[in-house]
């Protein structure tokens, strides 16, 4: 490995006319999938470049081309003027690529240092590895993107933020010139994606490309010189951002206008309490929480990382054992307290992670969909399948679940549609209380738009929606009443019209 | 969207279920054994070695049965070797001294389904890792009957009834044909048609997910665990019958064979995915290369050699089959 990196601009100086990556015609298919059609992608030098579209769209497929792990069936890829082959994502790291994904690849045992010269240790006498130039080079590394993370930690210790900087830092050894991060913000709190911000601001000011994928508008808005957007798998456009509008870059994605992502149309809640939670506490995070549902009602409960939201969802749902306090449902406390008693009087969860504890990805989405409600479709203990496609098949219309069939394996499908899976196995199963954490989570704005609709419907249906969510355009638009949390306590409620950001941003901090 | 739903449902009803995953790939390897066998040795397709196979399936297919059903919930039992030995000594010494079959049964099943018991109360309640914790049943097992008796327990009463549990016939089909048969018939119903069969797949698909449905999901792992120990049983007590002596040197690499032949049968040890369909092609190919190498006069050490080079070459052909569909 040579040390070029770490003198900019004394190596290859990086022409900024010719474009640091340049796709032509990029076409992909899988079986009974266009994935790609006819793509066109250039990327210029030291320019921050968004990739956006709706899940499905094509955004993956495209950076996994680009980062060698799928090949295309069609089309050319230039990297800085040349036409390059890229059949692995060992091609693609030597061609100058390097694709930061979602789930990061990194070698949790190992330090930080060894993981970024992972590819080629410098070696000293005898071929023995050279540790001390090592964790020089690294820390000299970390120095040029702003950033200081400890060469000699231990890489899984290491939060998700600093991890992408360990990445970032891999991608300046291999003298990258073109970065991908792929939704690189989803599990960071405020403070880090700033942080991340100003890392690829730098990246950029060294003459890198970066292309950013994401789906939240306002990042985009931030960071980005330039935006794609992709839909179905074609190219729909290519501008400076400075031409997009919020409404414009919508309309591309999804290729219609959203004129208002939480359109309301239920009614006032009821007063019946459908849950009721007095003084409940668990061992590590929740302390003396109290707060009561109301049929019908969307009671919205904000806080910052490690509030303890997550943790009341698997509390009250009697997933996670609490240590004091009580839960009623629907008129009856939730004693013994584990989810098989939580689900019979009528509460469940879904979850903020659909992967690991929602689907069951190898299965096919009818059974996904009627995990919870088994008991109604049997006799005897016997499955009568015939009834139970039809119910899964209802529910596949009415929420326009978009499947092949209902034998797909629910990995397959987009996280939009996994989340109306889910969804409809509570409701195939029948409801008093929904808590739902963080629901649209890794779900494309066109998606999101039908999930709050039909949270809006499961509230109008009468259920008490209790929603967990740490985003204030989903808290405020969807939430009859705002509960605040601070550190395991419950530190605000207000209704919706008293509610305002400041408000409970002050109550969120404590 | 709907009409695309109706459109591929019924493709996948006939194609899809039955010869699905790599059960297609393994019955093709079965026929080609059959042919290449019996264009060797054309005595490969005579009555008496038909129902020498079908004998010889039987005890693997009994264990196997439980054994899918273990898997698909992404646990495994190492003990099941161990276990047989185990149980054939203690049914033949109750036989014994009861002088009742029935007893005898009873108490291996008794036998074997406690250590299903412990197997699973161990995995679900400790928290033990399965292969772990029953590779440590299988120790204990293994010594354990050297405690109980240093020899083999020799069946000293006779009685018909345990002799045809082995070597009976009804009609042409030998007992433990028929029991198999039965057993397995009962797991294939179980799985593809009851709640509980689903909510094994569910289990192994995902736990949490069910748990959170509000299954009691270590409850179905118990029982996936119990209903193994008692498959473990009356595989005991027909191997004993068999061989008209409780052994406790019988069973070893038996769990390495009823494993493989799940295994081989398509169903992922990491639960989730597999069917009972496939565990009997699994078992018949196994017994398949065993008999074909007897009757061909090959080298018997072979009988391991062969299964394993099998093994390795049905899964690696199963990945390019799964590489070709997503093509």
């Amino acid at each position: 490995m040579s040390v070029d990196f770490l003198h900019p601009g004394e190596g290859a100086a990086i022409d900024t006319n010719v474009p640091a990556l340049e796709l032509r015609g990029i076409d992909k298919r899988f079986p009974g999938v266009v994935a790609l059609d006819n793509v066109d992608f250039t990327l210029e030098p030291g320019k921050i470049h968004a990739l956006m579209g709706e899940n499905g769209a094509g955004k993956s497929t495209l950076i996994k081309i680009m980062a060698g792990v799928y090949g295309k069936d069609a089309g050319t890829i230039r990297m800085c003027g040349r036409e390059v082959d890229i059949k692995s994502p060992r091609d693609s790291l030597k061609e100058g690529i390097k694709v930061v994904f979602q789930e990061i690849a990194l070698i949790s045992e190992f330090t930080v240092a060894e993981n970024i010269f992972l590819e080629g240790y410098p070696t000293g006498k005898g071929g023995s590895i050279d540790w001390k130039k090592i964790r020089a080079d690294s820390a000299a590394l970390f120095d040029r993107i702003g950033f200081n993370v400890d060469p000699a930690a231990r890489t899984g210790s290491l939060p998700v933020s600093q991890q992408q900087m360990v990445e970032i830092a891999r991608a300046l050894a291999h003298e990258a010139r073109v970065v991908v991060m792929d939704e690189p913000t989803s599990s960071l709190t405020p403070n880090e994606v700033s942080l991340l911000f100003t890392v690829i601001r730098r990246l950029a000011a060294l003459g890198i490309a970066v292309v950013y994928v994401s789906h939240k508008l306002d990042e985009v808005f931030e960071i980005a010189d330039m935006v794609t957007v992709l839909r179905d798998g074609r190219h729909i456009s290519t501008k400076p951002i400075g031409e997009h509008t919020n409404d414009t870059l919508i309309h591309d994605m999804i290729g219609r206008r959203i004129d208002n992502l939480f359109p309301r149309k239920r009614g006032e809640p009821g007063s019946k309490v459908a849950l009721f939670v007095e003084k409940l506490s668990t061992a590590r995070k929740l302390n003396d929480v109290s707060f009561e549902a109301r049929a019908g009602e969307v009671l919205g409960f904000f806080g910052l990382m490690g509030a303890g939201r997550t943790e009341l969802a698997k509390a009250i749902v009697g997933y996670d054992p609490i240590t004091s306090g009580m839960i009623v449902v629907d008129g009856s406390r939730l004693v013994p307290h584990d989810t098989r008693t939580g689900v019979k009087l009528g509460i469940g969860l879904l979850t903020e992670d659909r992967k690991s504890e929602g689907l069951m990805g190898e299965l096919p989405v009818y059974q996904n969909a009627s995990l919870a409600s088994l008991g109604a479709f049997a006799r005897m203990g016997f499955i009568d399948k015939a009834k139970e496609h039809r119910a899964v098949q209802d529910y596949v219309d009415r929420f326009r679940i978009k499947t092949p069939s209902l034998f797909q394996q629910v990995k397959n499908l987009s996280g939009g549609n996994q989340q109306k899976v889910l969804i409809s196995r509570w409701l195939m199963r029948g409801l008093k209380v929904i808590v739902v954490d963080e629901p649209t989570r890794g779900i494309d704005v066109g998606a999101k738009s039908e999930i709050f609709a039909l949270i809006d419907r499961l509230a109008g249906e009468g259920l008490a929606v209790v929603m967990m969510t740490s985003e204030m355009p989903e808290l405020l638009g969807l939430s009859d009443r705002v509960a605040v949390m601070c550190e395991g306590r419950l530190t605000a409620i207000m209704s919706r019209e008293e509610a305002t950001q400041e408000k409970i941003l002050n109550a969120a901090i404590g | 969207m709907s009409e695309l739903t109706h459109a591929s449902a019924p493709r996948r009803f006939i194609g899809g279920q039955l010869l699905g995953s790599s059960q297609l790939v393994l019955g093709v390897i079965l026929a080609v054994l059959c042919i290449a066998i019996s264009i060797a040795a054309p005595q490969f397709y005579s009555e008496a070695n038909i129902i020498a196979i079908l004998r010889q399936c039987a005890l693997v297919l009994i264990v196997a049965s439980g054994m899918t059903m273990l898997i698909i919930t992404a646990e495994v039992d190492l003990s099941v070797g161990a276990s047989l030995a185990f149980v054939g000594c203690i049914g033949m010494a109750v036989l014994n001294s009861t002088h009742s079959l029935a007893l005898g049964m009873l108490a291996a099943l008794a036998f074997a389904g406690g250590v299903g018991l412990f197997n699973g109360l161990v995995v679900t309640r400790l928290r033990v890792n399965s292969l772990i914790a029953t590779i440590g049943t299988m120790m204990m097992l293994q010594g354990g009957v050297y405690l109980f008796t240093r020899e083999a327990v020799q069946n000293h009463n006779q009685l018909t009834s345990f002799t045809d549990l082995g070597a009976g016939y009804v009609g042409a089909v030998p007992v433990p044909v028929i029991l198999a048969a039965l057993i397995f018939a009962v797991a294939y119903v179980t799985l593809r048609f009851t709640t509980l069969g689903r909510y094994l797949y569910a289990v192994g698909a995902n736990e949490k997910a069910v748990r959170l449905s509000g299954v009691r999901s270590e409850r179905l792992k118990l029982f996936a665990f119990i209903v193994t120990g008692l498959c473990v049983g009356v595989a005991g007590m027909i191997l004993s019958s068999l061989m008209n002596a409780g052994q406790p040197t019988a069973g070893r690499g038996f769990e390495l064979t009823v494993i493989a032949a799940v295994i081989l049968g398509g169903t992922s040890l990491l639960g989730g995915r597999g069917s009972l369909f496939g565990t009997l092609l699994g078992v018949l190919v196994l017994k398949v290369i065993d008999n074909g190498i007897i009757i061909l006069g090959w080298n018997q050490d072979l009988q391991m050699v062969v299964p394993g080079v099998v093994i390795i070459l049905a899964t690696y052909l199963d990945i390019i089959r799964n590489r070709a569909n997503v093509r």
